[in-house]
């Protein structure tokens, strides 16, 4: 018999994670977004739009999953304390095992079931963030000029300690970067452009990763489904089912606390230094 | 007869004595310089002397100086040495060492915030995503004399914070920005 190995299920339960953590808080970006209007036409209002739709995709699937993901921690707790491990033979644990394994499937299906309108959303959102990035940054500006913009947003904004952290260095997650992203849209106001073209950089590449992890979260739950099913039909029960539970709670409540970022501005502000005129 | 002939050459020799008495004792006699990069501790010094060597002859070495000041500089550093560097760098223009440019080039790659590997006149799709990588690895570079002049020259964190910060979200930005170009043609 085959059944699903442990790094079957981690692999799934990153995926999982990374594709969750990517799109649940999108939308307060979009709302935010939409009452300050930028100069620079990164945010226009189909891309808010679409950037809306995509975090109530995600927010439903999110809804979806939050309840048998609840129903999996209570199962695991259970089979923790009925001293399982190491007694699958026992038929009260077996029995918890194969309602671990049906809440498991259920589960994969609700993926299943939301991840095709997600892969959309995500997709035209990418398509049109790519547009916008294209035309105002690729081709109206140059490399100078787009230094520009960002050292004016640094100017505009340095006193505040809630700059955006940059995509994939600080090790926070992205539900969390996603709510200083929130916080930066929200406390500008319109000198906000250099801000948002980081914002919109950030969120395109999170789009183009989490487009790429659907498209593999989908072949996969194919196959652990089958996985699954055959692992009930033997009732089987294994330590890797605990470890997916661990994981998606993870996943979904947060658990994996965040690395802090890079640097941070030196809390004293100088006063400004006698500036050269040989000064760029 | 003798006599008379002996005196004028006694009067003669002593004049030129003098002469060279008082030539030896010019304060700026002109000389060919050795080039000898400057020593010690003293960046203002130091500044006066690489000024005298690189007008008498060590105008090639113009790098070397440069670098030498640098170093001496960090042995004292604190925001007015920014001031003096600018000031040399202005002198060096005015001297005709440096183009206008080089001397605001120079300025910014070691006490600006903004980086010179990043002047281009052409669009980012069509400059600058096609050497994306050289790009970056040159920006990295400039950081590392940036960290030298903004840091260990001129104690200015907040300053070479902003440069580190400005590295970072260029390099982000145009990760995104050239994946939405597309592919190089």
């Amino acid at each position: 018999m085959k059944t699903l190995t442990i790094r079957d299920r981690t692999s799934m339960q990153k995926i999982i994670r990374r594709l969750m953590s990517g799109c649940l808080l999108i939308m307060p970006v979009a709302v935010q977004a939409g009452s300050q209007p930028p100069t620079i036409q990164l945010f226009p209002t189909t891309v808010l739009e679409e950037i809306k739709h995509t975090g109530d995709v995600a927010a439903q699937m999110e809804t979806g999953l939050q309840s048998v993901i609840g129903r999996l921690d209570e199962q695991q707790k259970l089979y923790m304390q009925s001293k399982c491990e190491g007694n699958e033979g026992d038929p009260g644990c077996e029995r918890i095992a194969r309602q671990m394994g049906k809440s498991y499937l259920e589960m994969l299906a609700i993926m299943g079931d939301r991840l095709p309108e997600m892969e959309t959303a995500v997709n035209n959102t990418s398509a049109s963030l790519e547009k916008r990035l294209r035309s105002e940054l690729g081709q109206k500006r140059t490399s100078w000029t787009l230094q520009e913009l960002l050292v004016g947003a640094q100017s505009d904004s340095a006193n505040k300690a809630d700059r955006p952290v940059l995509r994939g260095r600080s090790g926070m997650r992205l539900s969390d970067r996603f709510h200083q992203y929130y916080k930066l849209v929200a406390h500008s106001g319109g000198e906000a452009n250099s801000s948002l073209a980081v914002i919109a950089s950030d969120i395109y590449l999170d789009m183009q990763e989490t487009s790429r992890l659907i498209a593999s979260t989908r072949e996969e739950i194919s196959r652990a489904t089958l996985m699954e099913q055959l692992n009930q039909s033997f009732g089987t029960i294994t330590p890797e089912m605990q470890e997916v539970v661990a994981g998606v709670k993870s996943i979904l409540f947060g658990e994996d606390e965040a690395l802090m970022p890079m640097t941070a501005p030196p809390a004293s502000q100088p006063a400004p230094v006698d500036e050269s005129p040989l000064t760029l | 007869m003798k006599t008379s002939r002996t005196s004028t050459l006694t009067t003669l020799a002593a004049l030129a004595a003098l002469s060279t008495l008082l030539a030896a004792c010019n304060a700026n006699p002109p000389r060919a310089s050795a080039c000898t990069l400057p020593e010690g501790h003293n960046l203002e010094r130091a500044i006066s002397a690489a000024r005298f060597d690189l007008t008498t002859g060590c105008e090639q070495q113009f790098d070397e100086y440069f670098q030498r000041l640098l170093v001496i500089a960090e042995g004292d550093p604190k925001k007015d040495n920014k001031v003096a560097f600018s000031d040399f760098l202005i002198w060096a223009n005015e001297e005709g060492l440096l183009s206008k440019r080089q001397a605001r080039e120079l300025y910014t790659r070691y006490f600006g915030v903004k980086y010179v590997t990043l002047i281009s006149d052409y669009s980012v799709c069509a400059q600058t995503c096609p050497r994306q990588q050289e790009v970056m690895r040159e920006m990295n570079r400039e950081l590392v004399d940036k960290e030298q002049g903004l840091l260990k020259v001129s104690a200015d964190q907040r300053e070479y914070y902003r440069a580190n910060r400005l590295f970072q979200e260029t390099e982000l930005v145009l990760d995104a920005t050239c994946e939405a170009c597309g592919p190089v043609e």
